[in-house]
Parts: structure tokens; sequence; C-alpha cells
């Protein structure tokens, strides 16, 4: 935000004088027209909830929706999820999840981008094979993995018998020790494509002269990538990577459709663990105080994000 | 670049050796990445052309003994229960999906032509808040907005939904778009207003057709994301009738818990307007992403 600050200062400083903020405000008011219906969508949208919900995580909710009868207790929503087990027990497995899958899902998704950057016969084709999973519902997705993973007729389990790997075919979801990797496996599956589409068009702005020079000057494949294109790509990596972690952050389908967070809480992630507390067990204070360390953790992430796209404005700016 | 690697071996055979190891790398690691997509897809297709019966076999079918499109037709078919449902559904999805883009696109032109041309006061600071909504998940918001929309009397009506997808298409569709203005001179439209056409005349004439790959890359994802959303069609909706697809989807599943043929042809119907939007336009997303987000 310093950074939003510093430049509006800047820009009022070419215009020396009067130049009071209710000024300029009066001078572009026919520019606020432009942004007022996206403003007011988001306003209505974003700032009242969150509004609510921080009020709301400061009370204690009896079941129904009779948010009317709510009663006022302090931090003590707050103190009760930070002591219970199921919290840390969340905590570690979201940590596994956004990290594993963000880690795999860009790693993945650069590397094909990288595969598919020279021209060959049947590139569209297989770029296009390689995006649908991004493309199809998750709820599609989750049920096409459920019917791979199944525990009797899954595909995988028969191969795995099949080759004799094992005598019956293993229990991939109902397994409190594989259920987290298998369903990462299917989130990856869906994201790897996303990293794809964003480092292609990283790729595209890699300037050729660059690479050519490169290799007149005798760098081979490996340091014509590491020296020349990597650090070109450095701030699509970054919003890539970002958007990946905040996309897996807040994911819900894949485990909710796939295994409702069990077997024991072994693959509830935050926000499946929230929707349980509020939408099934009518918890909505707790559910609320939930949301609100949530956020937090959200605007730490998000000022990075910002950051990185002003780092790309700046950029924009000097060019 | 494929001209260069063609020549510039020739009368080196020991680069040639190096820049083939790193193409059969890449070679290997595409084969994989091409399995580890398609299987799963293509398991969904013979799985939907099984009967129930041959769907429960172990070890399994690997191509059914009797292919038959039965589950398809049951689906499609506006006599039968289940068709009717999934026609519905189907019907739903397609008209919020298509309100939702039409509405975001109206919305987020004028918004990111604003953001990249104009600097009034707080510009930034809103610009900013704006993306911040890419950060908060669906939950969050789930309790409040169901009681707001209760209170606008849009609980049960697909009104609460397309003003709910507008906000997570926006956010996206504003950055894609004004990295697009940022990039279109404004020389043009200055141009433009000196051969007499106003502010707006010059947007129309000038920007807006220039700028259609990047208002193309934004329908599609809203479209996308409308089509696909789940959390909030399953909270705010509850009458069968205006159910979207993946809910309706979801509903019909936990009433026929055995029925994987039925759920893997749901599963590929609901996935292919999507897909094929996608895979016609999307040379305009690659291309709004290149010259709008990435660019720099």
């Amino acid at each position: 935000m310093t950074i939003v600050t510093g430049k509006i200062e800047a820009r009022s400083s070419l215009q020396p004088g009067r130049s009071g903020v209710l000024r300029k405000i009066r001078e572009h008011r026919a520019d606020y027209a432009y942004v007022l219906p996206a403003i007011a969508v988001m306003l209505i949208v974003i700032a009242y909830p969150i509004y609510y919900t921080i009020e709301l995580s400061f009370f204690n909710t009896p079941p129904g929706l009779q948010l009317r009868d709510k009663i006022f207790t302090g931090f003590d929503n707050y103190t009760a999820i930070l002591t219970s087990q199921v919290f840390w027990k969340v905590t570690w497995n979201t940590l596994i999840w956004t990290l594993g899958s963000t880690f795999f899902s860009f790693v993945l998704g650069f590397a094909t981008a990288l595969a598919l950057h020279r021209h060959f016969i049947g590139r569209g084709v297989l770029r296009a094979i390689l995006i649908i999973p991004w493309v199809i519902s998750a709820v599609a997705a989750s049920y096409i993995w459920k019917w791979i993973y199944h525990s009797d007729f899954g595909i995988i389990g028969a191969v795995l018998v099949g080759l004799g790997w094992t005598a019956r075919p293993p229990n991939f979801i109902d397994n409190v020790s594989t259920v987290l990797p298998s369903l990462i496996v299917v989130n990856i599956w869906r994201e790897f494509p996303f990293a794809m589409i964003m480092m292609t068009a990283g790729l595209q702005t890699v300037p050729e002269q660059l690479l050519r020079a490169a290799r007149v000057d005798g760098a081979n494949a490996w340091q014509r990538f590491w020296h020349v294109t990597f650090p070109h790509l450095s701030n699509v990596s970054t919003v890539t990577i970002l958007l990946l972690a905040v996309a897996n952050f807040n994911s819900f389908i894949i485990p909710w459709i796939m295994t409702g967070g069990g077997p024991s809480n072994a693959s509830h992630i935050w926000i499946t663990h929230i929707y349980e507390l509020a939408f099934g067990r009518q918890r909505w204070g707790v559910a609320s105080a939930y949301s609100v360390l949530l956020f937090l953790i959200l605007m730490t992430l998000g000022y990075f994000y910002v950051r990185a796209l002003s780092g790309n404005e700046r950029k924009e700016e000097r060019a | 670049m494929s001209t260069i690697a063609g020549t510039a071996p020739r009368g080196q055979p020991r680069r040639r050796m190096r820049v083939d190891g790193w193409r059969w790398v890449g070679r290997i690691f595409l084969v994989f990445m091409v399995l580890y997509t398609a299987l799963p897809m293509i398991w969904m297709l013979i799985t939907s052309i099984k009967s129930g019966f041959a769907a429960m076999q172990f070890p399994p079918q690997w191509w059914p003994d009797a292919p038959t499109l039965a589950s398809y037709q049951k689906l499609l078919d506006p006599q039968n229960s289940v068709g009717q449902d999934f026609l519905r559904f189907f019907w739903n999805s397609l008209f919020v999906s298509s309100v939702t883009t039409i509405l975001s696109v109206i919305v987020a032109v004028p918004a990111a032509y604003a953001f990249s041309r104009f600097t009034f006061p707080g510009r930034n600071f809103l610009f900013f808040t704006v993306l911040l909504r890419n950060m908060f998940p669906a939950v969050i918001f789930l309790v409040p907005l169901f009681i707001l929309m209760r209170a606008l009397g849009l609980v049960n009506t697909h009104g609460s939904l397309i003003l709910t997808y507008l906000t997570f298409g926006l956010p996206l569709a504003i950055w894609l778009l004004k990295g697009f203005y940022d990039n279109i001179p404004v020389q043009l439209e200055q141009a433009a207003r000196i051969d007499g056409a106003t502010r707006f005349g010059a947007f129309f004439m000038i920007v807006m057709p220039l700028s259609t790959p990047g208002i193309i890359a934004t329908a599609i994802y809203s479209f996308i994301g409308a089509w696909n959303e789940y959390i909030y069609a399953y909270t705010f909706l509850s009458k069968n009738e205006q159910l979207t697809l993946p809910v309706g989807i979801q509903r019909f599943f936990s009433e026929n818990t055995t029925d994987f043929p039925g759920l893997m042809a749901a599963s590929f119907m609901m996935s292919v307007p999507v897909v094929l939007l996608f895979l016609v336009l999307q040379r305009y997303f690659v291309r709004a992403l290149t010259e709008g987000a990435v660019k720099h």
C-alpha cells in the first residue's frame, strides 16, 4: 500500500499549486463512473460479508439460523479454536495440501510449457489435451477420480493387482495415510494446466535475440534456460505461484466431494472444516472466527500478491 | 527456433547429442503428462458406455463386452424423470453462465479502461481492492451472503448466483483487460478525437476492436467459472428445478450411488460445452495472457 500512496503523490507533484485531494476528486469525478459498477458489486458482495463475519466471530450462535439471538462471548471462539486438536490437525493438512499441490502443479506446468515451446507437428493437439482437466468442472473431476480410486472396482487397484504388486486392491481414499496424497494427485491433475498456460504465455515474451546471442556465445541449452529464460520469467512465475497457492489454500470441491474430510479428519482442510462447522454443525460463531483467522493469513499472502503485481506495474511504467 | 536447431548441429556432432538429449527428456516427459491427463478421461468415457453390471466387475473390463449408449439415452430423454432433471440442470447452467458472462464483460470493460487510462485519486487502491477479491474463498462469504440474499429476496433464484459469480470473474477480467488497454497507444485515441470523435466514440471505434481478444478471453473465463461453480449453488438453491449441473449431478448421484456409468456419462456431458468453448477460443486466452497479464 505504501507504493500506492507514493505513486499518487508523485503524480500530484507534477501539477504544483492548489492540489487538494478533494479538488482532484472533483476534477476526476467523471472517471469514477467507469469503475462504479465494478466497485458497487464488489462492495455488496465483499465489504458487507467481511464486516458481518468479523462481527459474528465474537458471538455464540445457537443452532438454526436465528442469528438475532446471538450471545456476545468475546474471544471465546478464538481460544476454543486455538486450543482444539482438530485445528492443528486441519492446519497441518492444509499446509501439506497447499504446498504439495502448488509445488507440483507449478513444476509440472512449467516443464510442460518448456517441452511444448518448440514447434512440432501435433503440438496444438497436445496442448489442447493437456488443458482439458483445468477446464472441466471440479465436481466432474472428483467423481472421475473417485471411480478410479474405487476400493473394489477402481482401475488403479486392478492394475496393481494385475502386476502382482498387491494381493488386494489398495484402499486409497478410505485410508488415513494415503487419502491426502491421493487427493493432491487429483488436484495437481486439475491445476498444472493453469501453470502451463501462464508459463506458455510468459515464454512467448522471452526475446529470441537474447537466446540467439547466448547460443552464439556458446551457452548450452541448460545455461540458456538458467541465465536467459528463467530470469525473464521471474515475474510470471511469482504471480503464477501465488495464484496457485491461493487457489489451493481455498480449495473445497475435491476434498468435499471425494471424502467429505474423512476418514477421521485426515483430508479436512481449512475450508472444508469451516464449511462443516457452519453448515453441518451450525456453529456459525466458531466458523466465523475461523474465517477471520483465514482472512488474516490471506491478507499476508495478499500483501505479497499485490507486491508482485505492482512490481509488474512499476516495470511497465518504466518501460 | 526450429531452423536454428536444424542447421546448427550439422558441423558439430557433439552439440547435436546434447540437444537431442534434452529433446528426449522433453518427449518422455510429455508422454508421461499426456497419459496422466488423458487416461482418467478415457476411463470416464469407457465406463460411461458400460452397463451398470459390466462396470462392477473385478478385474474390470478394459473395453466393455457389450458397449451401450443407454446411460446417455437415459440422461437425454425428456420422457424419463432422470432425463427431465438433467436437461433442466443443463438449461439452468447455460442460463446462469451466459447472463454472468454478458454482465461481466459489460462491467469489466469500462472499469479496466478507467484503471488503464485515468489517474483519479484512489485509482491504485481501488484496483488492488478489486484484485484482492481473488484471495478470498467462497466459504468466508457464504453465511453473510446467504443472509444478504435472503434480505434481498434472492434465495432460491438464479439472480443470487449471477450476482455472486460476477464478483469472482471480475478481478481477473479487469486485470487482463487493463493489461490490454495499457498496450494500446493513447495516440490512437487522441488521433480519433482530433478527427472529431467523442471519448466514447474513440473508445468504441478504436479501443474496443483492438481489445477483442482480451474481451473474448474474459468472457471464456467468466463462463467457465460460472458453469463449474459448485459451493454457492449448493448453498443458495434448494429447489430441484433450479439446480445447476454440478449440484444437480451430485444430488442425482447421492440417490443412485452405484450407477457409475450414469455418473461418468453425466460428467462427460457436463464437460463438453466448456471444453469445446475453450478449445475453439483457447488461442485468444493464451494471447490475452501474453499481451495483457504477462508482458512487462
